[in-house]
């Protein structure tokens, strides 16, 4: 065997032969949130119908008047010309109870004409592509509309489920852990 | 058929259908199997921990959408993978220490005394000094034994691309470890 070849071959038995174990309470830990989760779904059905967030569209005047009336749980994002585009209040309305954090309405663009499919996968949808995928628009345009409660999300663009794409608007990722990724921090509604 | 033998996609079915403890059988079946990827990732045990048991609820949460229940596990895998990425990225300079466990340590040397603490430490340090989607590539191809295929379906990232990345980390592992290595000798 070549010496470099040799090395590299050491190198990988020796974390195959690491015995690597979790706790002993892992288990226990990891089913303890588990069945909050069951829980929670199971017992807030209703009020999550309740709570959850929405999209509301409305004519532009009663739009205003809805706005004005819900001031303080109108959430929108970002910045015009940026991945991130302003959607009209009149249009688009982040609907939450008072005690709920309100979820801000974020819109993430993306421009690929040649691709045939564009979904964003990020913290807030696991990962999962299947789960948001992007409408085509005009003029290879794709975007997405996601409410989204303050934090910070990591994310990125998957092209035709093999591809990830970073955002080119978006600022680049320091000490990025991985394939591109963007981040993109979402603040409390304003009141 | 009991639960320990049933099948991923038996048990998936059951979850879903409100068998909450079924669920205890698949994290028991892939823990083991994937908390030595998440390790040497983070380099850090109860990092690594965390990580995985963050999947196993992101992962149960998300139930519904697993499209292939009979590969659950890689699924799963899929889901360890970024939630990796995001702790690493979360931990941004914080030090990193890559060995990490004692007692993994000590049982290594005692099963193969040729295998030193201080060369165990090396690699860790060689990983760590790796960019990360190369030790993430590197890891999955010649520890934990994954296809080209099954890489690309588990990151997003081509087969071309992820070539170039194990090549590239098998490079930078070489150039820092040929010396230690021989010196072992």
């Amino acid at each position: 065997m070549h010496e470099s070849d040799e090395v590299i071959e050491h190198v990988a038995m020796t974390l195959r032969r690491e015995r690597v174990g979790v706790s002993a309470d892992f288990d226990a830990r990891v089913m303890e949130r588990v069945r909050e989760e069951a829980r929670q779904a199971a017992g807030t059905g209703v009020w999550r119908w309740m709570t959850r967030s929405r999209t509301v569209r409305v004519s532009p005047l009663a739009g205003l008047a809805l706005a004005a009336g819900l001031a303080g749980v109108v959430a929108l994002a970002a910045r015009q010309g940026d991945s991130f585009r302003t959607v009209a209040p009149s249009r688009t309305v982040a609907i939450a109870p008072p005690d709920v954090p309100a979820q801000r309405m974020t819109e993430f663009m993306f421009v690929n004409p040649s691709a045939s499919r564009v979904a964003i996968v990020g913290d807030f949808n696991d990962w999962d592509e299947g789960v948001s995928p992007m409408r085509r628009m005009s003029d290879g345009v794709w975007a997405i509309t996601i409410p989204l409660a303050p934090g910070r999300y990591h994310y990125t663009f998957v092209v035709d489920g093999t591809t990830w794409v970073a955002d080119p608007a978006a600022p680049p990722l320091k000490d990025d852990f991985g394939p591109p990724n963007s981040v993109i921090t979402v603040g409390e509604a304003t009141t | 058929m009991t639960a320990t033998a049933a099948p991923d996609a038996v048990l998936v079915r059951r979850v879903l259908d409100g068998d909450v403890e079924s669920y205890a059988v698949l994290v028991v079946r892939y823990r083991s199997r994937y908390v030595r990827f998440a390790t040497h990732m983070l380099g850090s045990a109860e990092d690594a921990e965390e990580a995985l048991q963050d999947a196993f609820v992101r992962a149960y949460r998300s139930l519904a959408r697993c499209e292939d229940p009979e590969r659950f596990g890689s699924w799963l895998f899929r889901i360890l993978v970024n939630r990796c990425r995001t702790a690493g990225a979360r931990r941004g300079r914080r030090e990193r220490t890559i060995v990490h466990d004692e007692i993994a340590l000590r049982d290594a040397a005692e099963d193969h005394p040729e295998e030193s603490v201080a060369w165990r430490e090396e690699i860790g340090r060689a990983l760590e000094r790796l960019p990360t989607e190369q030790r993430e590539a590197f890891l999955m191809k010649h520890v934990e034994d994954l296809s080209y295929e099954e890489i690309s379906a588990a990151t997003g990232v081509g087969v071309s691309a992820l070539k170039m990345r194990v090549k590239r980390a098998c490079d930078r592992l070489r150039d820092q470890l040929r010396e230690v290595y021989s010196a072992r000798e």
